[in-house]
């Protein structure tokens, strides 16, 4: 009864944010949600600038001097170019222009300059329309966009690498690359496939840690690995991983996977493997999650036979588990929970930095609106809008290479673990943007969970956040704040690189590092002056960490699952196989 | 001495064979099954793999069977394109090979009976024998009452419980009329449905597609199996295919359409019978 309340109270929230809230999108942040939001509107919505356009072109009207002086400045520039005057050249680390014919054949050349020059003039005049944060966030975006793709690169007849090629296969290349365009753009995700479909198989050569699946419920599969020492620590830690990927970045191939790296390190781990929902369990939301992670928690403590568990939330896992946290310390459960670590989870969404401003209440309340019509929000429409955020990395780069050049992509496990979706269910939906809209977990009471008011003040454990420095999905300054918002103890860790490779950053790489400090002043940067860089790979300080906190050693168990959990098959289990 | 023969456990995966990826279920053969081809399970539409648990776990244990969710279906990805039956039976050849099966059996259900034909027709060497449950010809055939064939046309049953129940008597028949609710739990407890357009494909690749003209070209020991009271395939059709296909034998129970997997404790060991039997010469 109180769930349908609830649930009804959420989307009339979202609905009436969006009769109150014109453009107010500078007040959220984090891509997440506007991933969330954009996900269930049209492709090309994203690339319709609407009122920012409108406002962009006022803009422009209102400074026609500085639109004169510019649109001036790039006929010069297009006249030294035509001179071979001009001095505009690519970025150093721009290797789509790195083939010598573009420096070297004075036609190639030309042609590079002029796309620079006028690509510059594109980016400035967003600069000349003076427009807020919110326009100008969303005007450089399409306006990137539009400038990126116009790239001569992109073009079979102007990029001299791809002329070499026709030369060298007579045209082979042309017919290879058509194929792999009809084949990736007749299904969703429509963009060029950073990896080729069998280039890893899940359980062959990645997610093979040993282990077994001891529990199944509708909702997920729990998979206990085994331990690999003959010690083990007494307290077992659980995995809650995101709900917008498959669980297995935690375990990709050998030696690259956390879960192995814990399990030598003496640790007993148990990971959650989501169930991939589809119309059928539309009304899946936050409740259903967080009941979930209890039922996980209870069977890993009946399975080891202890009255605590430490747990790891990762991403979207870390944000419904911090909620279960809260909804344990109001029941005055807390103490079933040793310790409590979060990786790449933001749950203070305020603030902006990127291209948040795409994000309206408005187009928050279309998106939960289609994805209940539909049942589920679809994991591939979410990986071809990650695509266009970062479209030189992630779309133009395979179009040259799998298109034009007429290559198979290269097989890389964490792309293949990226195109293999997953869908959220509208309730989830529904449920994530009404927290974000109002940065509901940063508020005492503003949210619940299975009937508690959240308060995450309440988490007086010990806590371990971690955060990439590069990671544009969650900001690490972003993910600080969840050291202002506990209540207890925590240790804050930058890790080199973004959202994923933060994650998959297995000792022994020789560049691997990370930032700490043994304090949390309340601003980030005013943390990032006190700390200090070490050596490695956070993975070990992280273990460090745990068995400090994971109680005693003792012998390993003699067997997986126990009499009430019998085994029911070897991970990575069934649901891990379900597109 | 000899224990109660024990199977070993089913083993989920997702395979990719010519670019395409399917969810797959394998059963590895134990005893005197390790060194015998193994049985290919065809599924009928819109239903994943685990439909056919029963039937599976029926068969003699040490049996090896492989199980799939056609491409669209289940836990398998959409392929890109449509595809036909002669094209999927093609595929499914180079599935098995991929999986260290040259020769297999195969049992076809329903729509997947129609596959199953046409794999026999099209790899005579491959196919061993055949078992077609509650299959028809294709469009040449006795079919089934219109309003029956109109619950047919979208895969609604498999994603709406409720209405899956309040249709499994008209269109599933046999032991679904006194029960209903477990035609909505079989198709429901443990099916993953994939995109309608999965179901779509299915249906698309069985248009215009009929046996009748090279039954008579079955060269493998044929069962033929069918219901006595099964709407979406008249008892005509199973009739009128023991009497085409050359070495064919026929087994009418009294079910339904599913009866395969409602009454598996029962149909399972006919199957069973029928592939040990000793080759004829």
């Amino acid at each position: 009864m109180t769930a349908t309340t609830n649930e009804s109270q959420a989307q009339e929230r979202i609905d009436a944010a969006e009769d109150v809230g014109h453009d107010t999108g500078d007040e959220l942040s984090m891509p997440l949600d506007l991933l969330l939001a954009d996900a269930a509107s049209s492709p090309l919505r994203r690339f319709l600038p609407g009122m920012s356009g409108v406002r962009f072109a006022a803009g422009l009207a209102r400074h026609p001097r500085r639109v004169v002086r510019r649109t001036a400045g790039l006929g010069v520039e297009l006249a030294k170019v035509g001179l071979g005057r001009s001095e505009v050249e690519p970025h150093a680390k721009n290797r789509r222009f790195s083939d010598e014919a573009w420096a070297g054949n004075p036609l190639f050349k030309r042609t590079l300059q002029g796309y620079l020059a006028w690509g510059e003039a594109m980016r400035g005049l967003v600069d000349d329309a003076d427009l807020g944060w919110g326009d100008d966030q969303r005007m450089t975006f399409i306006l990137d966009n539009l400038v990126e793709a116009s790239a001569p690169s992109n073009n079979p007849f102007l990029n001299p690498k791809v002329i070499k090629r026709i030369l060298d296969t007579g045209g082979g290349n042309l017919v290879e690359g058509g194929k792999r365009l009809v084949r990736d753009f007749a299904t969703a995700p429509r963009v060029p496939s950073m990896v080729e479909p069998d280039a890893f198989e899940v359980g062959e050569d990645i997610a093979i840690t040993p282990g077994e699946v001891v529990f199944r419920t509708d909702v997920f599969e729990l998979i206990q690995y085994a331990p690999q020492t003959g010690k083990v620590r007494e307290v077992p830690l659980l995995i809650v991983p995101p709900t917008i990927n498959k669980y297995y970045v935690i375990d990709l191939a050998e030696g690259r996977s956390l879960v192995e790296h814990l399990v030598q390190q003496g640790q007993q781990v148990f990971c959650i493997s989501w169930r991939n929902p589809d119309a059928r369990h539309a009304d899946w939301g936050l409740d259903t999650y967080g009941q979930a992670i209890l039922e996980a928690m209870q069977a890993a403590q009946d399975v080891s036979e202890q009255d605590k568990v430490a747990m790891l939330g990762i991403c979207s896992g870390g944000m419904i588990a911090s909620m279960v946290l809260a909804h344990l310390a109001a029941i005055g459960e807390l103490d079933r929970v040793a310790a409590y670590s979060l990786a790449v989870t933001v749950l203070d969404q305020e603030q902006a930095g990127l291209p948040s401003a795409l994000l309206s209440h408005k187009s928050a309340a279309a998106s939960t609106r289609a994805s209940r019509e539909k049942g589920y929000l679809d994991g591939r429409a979410l990986a071809e809008i990650f695509a266009w955020l970062r479209p030189n990395d992630l779309i133009w780069n395979y179009w040259v290479n799998n298109y034009l050049m007429g290559h198979a992509p290269k097989a890389f496990d964490i792309l293949y673990w990226n195109a293999d979706s997953v869908r959220m269910t509208a309730a989830m939906h529904r449920d994530f943007m009404d927290l974000a809209i109002r940065n509901a977990l940063t508020e005492a009471g503003a949210s619940e969970m299975l009937g508690s008011k959240v308060d995450l003040a309440k988490i007086d454990v010990d806590s371990y956040v971690v955060a990439g420095i590069a990671d544009h999905l969650c900001k690490w300054e972003s993910c600080y704040r969840t050291t202002q918002l506990f209540g207890g103890d925590s240790r804050f860790v930058l890790s080199t690189s973004g959202h994923i490779a933060a994650m998959v950053n297995p000792p022994g790489n020789e560049k691997a590092s990370f930032q700490t400090a043994s304090e949390n002043p309340p601003e980030a940067s005013g943390w990032l002056e006190k700390a200090s860089k070490v050596k490695g790979s956070w993975w070990e300080d992280y273990v460090g960490w745990l068995a400090e906190r994971t109680g005693d050693e003792r012998d390993k168990p003699e067997r997986l699952g126990s009499e009430g959990y019998e085994p029911l098959c070897a991970a990575p289990g069934t649901y891990v196989h379900d597109r | 001495m000899t224990a109660e023969p024990v199977a070993l456990p089913d083993r989920v995966r997702t395979v990719t064979v010519r670019r395409i990826a399917v969810r797959v279920s394998t059963r590895a053969a134990a005893g005197r099954y390790v060194n015998e081809p193994p049985l290919l399970l065809c599924n009928g539409i819109g239903v994943s793999l685990e439909v056919l648990q029963p039937f599976v776990d029926a068969l003699h244990p040490h049996r090896g069977v492989v199980r799939f969710d056609v491409p669209g279906v289940g836990g398998s990805p959409l392929p890109p394109y449509p595809y036909t039956v002669a094209g999927l039976a093609s595929w499914v050849t180079a599935l098995m090979a991929s999986l260290g099966h040259t020769r297999f059996d195969v049992l076809g259900l329903s729509w997947g009976g129609g596959l199953a034909q046409q794999l026999a027709v099209q790899s005579p060497r491959r196919v061993r024998r055949v078992v077609l449950t509650a299959t028809g010809t294709g469009w040449m055939m006795k079919p089934a009452h219109p309003r029956v064939l109109a619950k047919m046309m979208t895969p609604r049953r498999h994603r709406d419980p409720a209405y899956a129940a309040s249709i499994a008597a008209e269109i599933y028949g046999g032991t679904m009329r006194s029960n209903p609710e477990v035609g909505a739990s079989l198709l429901h407890a443990a099916t993953r449905s994939g995109p309608k357009r999965g179901y779509y494909y299915q249906l698309l690749a069985m248009t215009g597609w009929t046996s009748l003209p090279f039954l008579g070209l079955l060269r493998q020991p044929t069962l033929v199996m069918g219901g006595k009271d099964d709407p979406i395939i008249p008892v005509e059709n199973p009739l009128m295919q023991a009497r085409l296909i050359p070495h064919a034998r026929l087994h009418l129970y009294d079910g339904g359409h599913l009866g395969i997997v409602t009454e598996a404790a029962e149909l399972a060991p006919v199957v069973d019978a029928f592939l040990d039997e000793e080759l004829s010469a």
